[in-house]
């Protein structure tokens, strides 16, 4: 009986061939082998947190930068609020906030964060309102010959700098200079890793959950009775009492900053949302919150209680699912 | 004899050569361009609107918002958010060359914002960034004159 496990004379050499072509097209590139990070935090609070990189290299090349990129909710700050150090045999250094403006390797022309936006969007986050902010290392290091280099980044962040109870995915991603998020016969010159949900607690604004599907949702994540919002109720989240409605509308509650309380709910063009697409059952509705409650010139809105209803608006929806009202505070931060 | 001869001809016609080619230069005198001062005078309406990068124009209805400028001050119809909340004076920052464009809405402060000014399809387009509600969200409006 033949066997095809085997491995002579001709045959061996091209396993040999193989496996070695398997290695140097797996090697080359900067890799995120870890991230030690915890679980959950308090606002304000300073969370450690380690990245374990490790660089193969082939050949010679650079010196280049290590890149790094950090990714969290644009309500905390990051730029502000963190600080980077690294350890490597090669020494013990900095990461510094890549200057503004500065392009990318084979980035485009963007700029760092915005490729890093481009390549690797929210990092798996629901809301839009995450930001990548790039680290550079102070020193260059060389591409050596067949050295492999491993490393470990110390990060200490203060998070939660809006006050927001949160539900995040924390990214990480390395490159360096020369390269940019780019592969070739030698490798992939990047590597990227988003964390399980990352919880935040004891703050005292609304929970901001960036991981679980959301009901409803509005855009922009912060914004003023000046802005545009519109606002989506994503009906394939869960079994709703809308599940057969053939139109939904809005139903909402304005409360001033003048104590006064102004309540639209009727079931009208005005209030009627749009279906996103045939059957999505997500439907959109984009308003300024000004003029479709109708404020005076010195009113100003300082949140928004809301329902989905159906075309009698007899049948509502509400925050989880409930006859509890969906809640909107208009701020910035 | 004859070579030295030869060779003064050919000196003359160098030197007559060089005093053609010399006496054929002109200075030019370049005529100074007038840069026609911009005049955003009239009736204007949005015909493209974008937040922070996403379309807003077949979403929200632009079709009765008018702003109309005349002598040095601005006036809104069906009014849309937008850099000022009232009516009052505007001016550019140079009348031919303008990059900014500055609104003073009645009994409020100055606001600034840069535009530009270009010529899409025949027509004059005024395209003016601002940040009506949080200071993160960019809106952009593209403006038209009515006809």
């Amino acid at each position: 009986m033949r066997s095809y496990l085997h491995i002579k004379g001709k045959g061996l050499w091209k396993f040999c061939a193989f496996i070695t072509l398997a290695i140097v097209l797996a090697c080359c590139g900067e890799i995120i082998t870890g991230v030690d990070q915890p679980a959950t935090a308090t606002v304000g609070s300073v969370v450690p947190i380690t990245v374990h990189i490790n660089i193969p290299t082939l050949g010679n090349g650079g010196p280049d930068y290590l890149i790094f990129g950090f990714l969290v909710p644009k309500g905390w700050k990051g730029a502000q609020n963190t600080t980077i150090t690294y350890t490597s045999p090669l020494g013990n250094g900095t990461m510094n906030l890549v200057p503004d403006g500065t392009v990318a390797k084979n980035g485009g022309g963007l700029t760092w964060p915005a490729y890093m936006k481009k390549t690797f969007q929210n990092g798996g986050n629901l809301i839009d309102d995450v930001e990548w902010v790039a680290y550079q290392s102070d020193k260059a290091y060389p591409h050596s010959n067949g050295d492999a280099l491993s490393g470990d980044l110390h990060i200490k962040i203060k998070v939660g700098a809006d006050g927001n109870n949160t539900l995040v995915k924390l990214g990480y991603v390395i490159t360096d200079t020369g390269n940019g998020f780019t592969s070739d016969n030698n490798g992939t010159y990047y590597s990227e890793l988003i964390t399980p949900c990352f919880e935040l607690t004891g703050g005292t604004g609304d929970l901001v959950d960036f991981c679980n599907p959301q009901l409803t949702t509005i855009n922009p994540p912060k914004s003023l009775d000046n802005d545009f919002i519109t606002l989506t109720f994503d009906g394939t989240v869960t079994d709703t009492k809308l599940n057969n409605a053939t139109e939904t509308y809005l139903c909402a509650t304005a409360y001033t900053s003048d104590g006064k309380t102004i309540s639209v709910c009727e079931q009208t063009d005005k209030t009627r949302m749009t279906q996103t697409g045939p059957n999505s059952r997500k439907y959109q509705i984009t308003l300024w919150p000004k003029s479709f409650f109708g404020t005076t010139g010195t009113q100003t809105i300082s949140r928004m209680e809301y329902f989905i209803t159906d075309k009698t608006g007899a049948t509502k929806v509400g925050y989880g699912n409930t006859l509890a009202p969906f809640t909107y505070t208009f701020k910035c931060s | 004899m004859k070579k030295n001869y030869i060779i003064q001809q050919a000196g003359f016609l160098l030197m007559a050569v060089i005093v053609v080619l010399i006496a054929s230069c002109k200075a030019e005198r370049a005529l100074p361009v007038n840069e026609s001062v911009k005049d955003i005078s009239g009736s204007w309406q949005v015909v493209r609107a974008t937040r922070n990068g996403t379309d807003l124009t077949g979403i929200i209805d632009f079709s009765q918002f008018r702003i109309n400028f005349k002598d040095g001050g601005y006036t809104m119809v069906n009014k849309l958010p937008f850099l000022v909340a009232d009516d009052g004076k505007f001016s550019l920052d140079d009348p031919q060359y303008p990059f900014k464009i500055t609104f003073i809405a009645n009994g409020a402060a100055a606001v600034s914002t840069p535009f530009t000014y270009p010529i899409v399809n025949g027509k004059r387009q005024l395209s003016i960034t601002f940040s009506p509600g949080c200071p993160n969200n960019s809106y952009l409006y593209v403006l038209q004159k009515v006809n």
